[in-house]
């Protein structure tokens, strides 16, 4: 691996820490998905490749904090399955930190779109 | 089939490490987690690979960290309500004078056998241990008289017996307060 890689994933380490909360709330929005459906999900994406080890107890926590509920199904021949969709309160908590989100977006984007030397006047004030 | 006894392995060690929880709660996480690898390993096999239990045990981590995300909310998550702060003080501050006293045991019996040990290769003739003769006492001394009546045990012996059983006794000290220190945090 070579080092600018290696200071990617470090990179993508400190962004998802940060935004995995987000990353579940939106995975799980108007959807209802098992554990390893979800962690396909994800794994998909190239930025947000999360183990397990990290999925399962991100997934308990968030339950505990009524964000998302829970329920065993057992579909046809298959053996039962724990499911996990967003409450009312995940809901809410899911707009407030795409709200967020989208503005630590727009300000990041800002200051890269105007670089020195001249002075940076964000609210075009 | 050792695919089996692997993933059996890891849940009964996440289990015991799980024991914190309520039952019912740690048996969820294991019928989940065990949910989990079965479809993970049956994925494999309709991808056409050759089922490999050990890599989706990987993605999991050790079992002792695992649980330890399962239970960490209930080391320092909630605080406790009023009124149970006083009694978690006191419960604190027990382990805190178990800590100390335990240092100060183990390793004050490590440093006495130590300075016997040294004391008998200096001064062979005034330290040791001695047992009377009629058999019922065992005598330590630092003396300039010897205990006429009785024999000497170990003889010079007693140097390096001394100082290896202090070491094993600061080793076993250091290694009770490591877990002890690890309550008190």
């Amino acid at each position: 691996m070579t080092k600018n890689e290696n200071s990617n994933d470090k990179w993508d380490v400190q962004l998802r820490k940060g935004s995995l909360e987000l990353v579940i709330l939106s995975a799980l929005k108007e959807r209802t998905l098992y554990g390893l459906e979800l962690l396909k999900l994800l794994h998909s994406f190239e930025t947000m490749k999360i183990t397990e080890g990290t999925l399962y107890p991100l997934l308990e926590r968030l339950k505990r904090e009524e964000l998302i509920s829970a329920f065993w199904r057992q579909e046809g021949e298959t053996r039962p399955r724990k499911y996990y969709q967003l409450t009312q309160q995940g809901e809410e908590k899911f707009t407030s930190l795409t709200r967020r989100w989208r503005q630590s977006v727009d300000d990041i984007e800002y200051l890269l779109q105007h670089p020195g030397p001249q002075p940076i006047n964000p609210k075009g004030e | 089939m050792p695919e089996q006894s692997l993933i059996q392995d890891f849940l009964k060690n996440l289990s015991k490490y799980l024991s914190r929880l309520d039952k019912p709660d740690a048996a969820e996480v294991i019928r989940e987690i065990e949910s989990h690898i079965l479809d993970a390993i049956e994925l494999q096999e309709q991808t056409g690979g050759t089922p490999d239990a050990k890599s989706i045990l990987d993605g999991f981590g050790e079992p002792r960290e695992l649980a330890n995300q399962y239970v960490e909310h209930l080391l320092k998550g909630t605080p406790p309500p009023k009124g149970f702060k006083a009694i978690q003080r006191v419960k604190r501050g027990a382990t805190k004078t178990i800590y100390y006293s335990m240092g100060f045991l183990g390793f004050g019996i490590s440093i006495c056998l130590i300075f016997l040990g040294l004391g008998k290769l200096f001064m062979p003739d005034n330290v040791g241990i001695w047992s009377a003769a009629q058999g019922n006492s065992v005598i330590i001394t630092f003396s300039e008289h010897k205990y006429l009546d009785s024999n000497e045990l170990f003889g010079y012996w007693l140097s390096p017996l001394a100082i290896a059983i202090a070491a094993g006794i600061a080793y076993l000290t250091k290694n009770v307060l490591r877990v002890l220190k690890e309550s008190i945090q």
